[in-house]
């Protein structure tokens, strides 16, 4: 088990008698993040019937339908799990998830069954939950989906008739055919492979010629012309009954290429996350004082100048100034640290922060649109715009693959006509057919769908779609520090007793008074059974927490509120560590260190980078000296502090500048814009939805190691590419003189194209095999 | 030999219908899903137990 999450999900899932979803799942379930709030009291806003119409409709017959947005599915086991326990919910009538898509459909009876329960149920599964709402990119990715699929229906079914017809024509060649019977053979032919073409190959041409006006060359161009041309040629030795056709290579080429296109992106497509951004993490409830009154409100309708609560524990839902109390937040959306920044009256609050302390009361600045997350998001969406696009491997040799073949074609046709002109029309024709770039065309998504799966049960899902190829040619790898480098939490790492109390004792009555604590730090104490006898706690907001035993008065938390009691307490022992201060009345006891552990894998990682040949880079938002420290440790050189997203940015932008290729690992929201804006990016175990849908590859298991493992594999895959390539040239290294000196028929015309993809694809699937080093 | 005269218009009509039929279940959606539906046949369909009022009131007790 993870974390206390898996056991009550595993606990559920037992009690139902659901065990068989661990031997069914493929793929290991996102860490659910821990959350603080009750799971049924933040869905409770769904229930107001205004909000809820927004997204369920009602029937004649009473019952309600809803379609909700579900975030952390990873495998098909999960919509199992989550259809069988919605469906054995009393009121419910189905419910239905499309994994694709992370849809759930769910028709209910609203008389039976709220819809907070079923928010909440989705929700004690370990599932992250929403109203799903029409988006068009949304709509876009699902109509893109149909209409290749259709595309690829029609080749399928049309590539199976050619081929029959072309057994027949082709037996006929070698036998002897009657004329009469040749010719209606090549004219049904003709009609099916037309179908094929106009239909199912239009994107080819379509893209090439968008391309084309734009002045580049890419992998499309050839194939359009190979299409286009051998089709063109067979269409006119069926109208005039002279030369030879290739129907039945014009449709198997562009079956074969639409599959692979095909399975390539839905490899990618699979778990995307495109549904999240930023401000889904802001709660949707919010309570605001409306005449006097708290009432909860849904948070759209906030006006700048309402006064809102925020609890303890909750994110703060606007952009607010405070008006009543005192607190600390936790600002990691915007600098990834954990340690809370003290905030009282008069001090603003960002949306999207964390409230650890005590309630609140703030007033409203503005909209969701006018917060400083908001412009976090924009900024995201502005660093997608920005990523420089690498140049693909294939386009590049797409460029000269087709001024090759279009030079040899016409030289061809030159000699020909010399030697026998009759002859020159169909022989640089079968040139050109026998050149046809099927297995170069397939030899990246082959390689690429390939190693994408064989991340996958490694645990690493690939999302960016030419991640794989940026992140093989990468120069610079940089890290966040918090959560990345280190573990993301405090823990204990040294205590120094100053008035000869044991360790032993002194953390027991540190975790006895910390357990009074909501702040970051208490969680550090919670595994250590804490000292019996209190008669008082309290706990001091911004200072720490003082607490009465019969042996004496204790006092724990920063230097100033000891030093209060004790003024012979020593400042802290070093700058590296988070202190804290323990005194007895005026006794000062011990100076508590705490420290963000470091991934034990860290260092290996850092080292197999460096002696790669990478050159490692850690930018972090964290101003202390823990950074440089670190860096020193792990071995990195280049190393700076203090950063803001923007500033992240700036340094990622200047890299690229200079010809860097710079793969970013991060997990907070702060590293969303940055990790959009690298060539390729990694968000580790427990990384934030924002940062998890900005990156190329997201690391679904525990360890870093998978950086480095998943870099051999995007090698290992350029390699393979690359030697696909070469196959594929090699080929018509090897085809092309047979074919201009007229010595192929158009059946070899065929074998040989199949078989050189198919040689492409058993390659490329060499790539699944995961020799784990 | 003339038979291929009628043959082969069946089998292209054959073949329109197949590809009517195939267009016409994508774009009614049953395409949509081809991860859940292909690994479904696996899952064990039980029925509704018939305590299917009080299956999990566990579940939000046993939160985190």
């Amino acid at each position: 088990m993870c974390c206390p999450g898996c056991r009550a999900v595993a606990g559920l899932i037992a009690a139902n008698g659901l065990e068989s979803f661990y031997q069914q799942r493929t793929a290991y379930n996102q860490r659910p993040e821990q959350d603080e709030a009750p799971a049924r009291d933040r869905y409770l806003v769904y229930d107001d019937p205004e909000l809820a119409a927004t997204f369920t409709t009602t029937d004649a017959h009473g019952a309600a339908s809803a379609r909700l947005l579900l975030g952390g599915m990873t495998c098909a086991a999960c919509t199992w799990l989550i259809e069988q326990t919605l469906g054995r919910l009393a009121g419910i009538h189905s419910a239905r998830v499309n994994l694709q898509q992370s849809r759930l459909d769910i028709s209910f009876d609203p008389g039976q069954i709220a819809l907070s329960e079923i928010f909440s149920r989705v929700d004690a599964l370990g599932y992250r939950v929403r109203p799903f709402q029409a988006s068009h990119q949304r709509q876009q990715m699902q109509d893109e989906y149909r209409s290749q699929l259709r595309r690829l229906a029609v080749a399928g079914l049309g590539m199976m008739q050619v081929g029959m017809f072309a057994i027949a024509l082709h037996a006929g060649d070698i036998q002897g055919i009657e004329s009469q019977y040749q010719g209606l053979l090549r004219w049904v032919s003709l009609i099916v492979a037309s179908f094929v073409v106009l239909f199912s190959s239009r994107p080819f041409f379509t893209t090439a010629w968008r391309h084309l006006r734009q002045g580049t060359l890419v992998m499309d161009l050839p194939v359009a012309l190979a299409i286009g041309l051998a089709w063109l040629a067979s269409v006119w030795a069926t109208i005039s009954g002279t030369g030879q056709v290739y129907f039945d290579s014009v449709v198997m080429f562009t079956f074969f290429l639409l599959l692979g296109r095909f399975l390539e992106q839905r490899v990618r497509q699979r778990n995307a996350l495109s549904w999240f951004d930023a401000e889904s993490t802001l709660p949707d409830a919010v309570a605001t004082r409306r005449d006097g009154q708290w009432v909860t409100l849904p948070r759209s309708q906030l006006q700048a100048g309402d006064v809102v609560l925020v609890k303890a524990g909750a994110t703060v839902p606007v952009d607010a100034r405070l008006c009543v109390g005192t607190s600390a937040v936790r600002e990691d959306t915007f600098n990834g640290e954990h340690l809370p920044r003290s905030v009282s009256v008069g001090d603003t609050i960002y949306a999207g922060t964390v409230n650890l302390e005590a309630a609140i009361e703030a007033r409203v600045l503005g909209s969701y649109r006018d917060s400083r997350l908001a412009a976090l998001q924009r900024s995201v969406e502005q660093a997608q715009g920005e990523k420089p696009r690498l140049a693909k491997l294939a386009d590049r040799i797409a460029s000269w693959f087709v001024a090759a073949i279009l030079l040899i074609t016409s030289a061809t046709a030159l000699a020909w006509s010399q030697i026998a002109p009759e002859q020159a029309l169909w022989i640089s024709l079968s040139v050109l057919v026998i050149s046809c770039p099927c297995a170069l065309a397939l030899a990246t998504p082959a390689a690429l769908t390939s190693a994408a799966n064989a991340l996958r049960h490694a645990g690493v899902i690939v999302r960016g779609e030419n991640a794989l190829e940026a992140l093989a040619r990468t120069t610079h790898l940089i890290f966040d520090k918090t959560g990345t480098l280190t573990e993301g939490s405090l823990q204990i790492s040294t205590v120094q007793p100053l008035a000869g109390a044991k360790e032993a004792e002194l953390l027991a009555i540190a975790a006895a008074l910390q357990q009074y604590s909501s702040h970051p730090v208490s969680r550090a104490f919670s595994d250590i059974s804490p000292a019996p006898g209190w008669e008082q706690v309290d706990y001091r907001v911004g200072a720490g927490l003082e607490g009465r035993r019969p042996d004496g008065n204790y006092r724990m938390g920063s230097e100033q509120f000891c030093r209060q009691w004790a003024p012979a307490l020593p400042p802290p022992p070093d700058q590296r560590r988070y202190w804290i201060a323990l005194c007895r009345a005026a006794t000062p006891l011990a100076w508590i260190g705490l420290d963000d552990r470091v991934r034990p894998e860290a260092a290996a990682v850092v080292a197999a980078a460096r002696s790669a040949g990478l050159a490692v880079e850690l930018l972090t938002g964290d101003s202390s000296a823990q950074g440089p420290l670190l860096a020193k440790e792990l071995g990195i050189e280049q190393v700076e502090t203090g950063l803001q997203p923007e500033q992240k940015m700036t340094r990622v932008q200047a890299l690229q500048a200079a010809g860097s290729v710079v793969t970013m690992v991060g997990d907070g929201l702060n590293d969303a814009p940055v990790l959009s804006l690298a060539d390729a990016s990694f968000a580790v175990a427990g990384a934030t939805d924002l940062a998890r849908t900005q990156a190329d590859f997201v690391i679904v298991g525990e360890d870093l190691d998978s950086v480095i493992s998943t870099w051999r594999k995007a090698r290992q895959c350029r390699r393979i590419i690359l030697e696909n390539f070469s196959w594929a040239l090699g080929y018509n290294v090897c085809a092309i003189p047979l074919a201009a000196l007229g010595y192929v028929p158009p059946w070899a015309a065929a074998i040989g194209m199949s078989l050189s993809s198919l040689l492409v694809v058993a390659n490329s699937l060499r790539l699944n095999n995961t020799p784990r080093s | 030999m003339e038979s291929l005269y009628l043959l082969i218009p069946i089998a292209l009509l054959f073949c329109a219908i197949a590809i009517k039929l195939l267009l016409w279940a994508i774009d009614s959606g049953q395409y949509d899903d081809l991860d859940k539906e292909a690994w479904k046949i696996l899952a064990d369909d039980e029925p509704a137990r018939p305590d299917a009022e009080s299956p999990d009131n566990d579940a939000r007790e046993d939160k985190p």
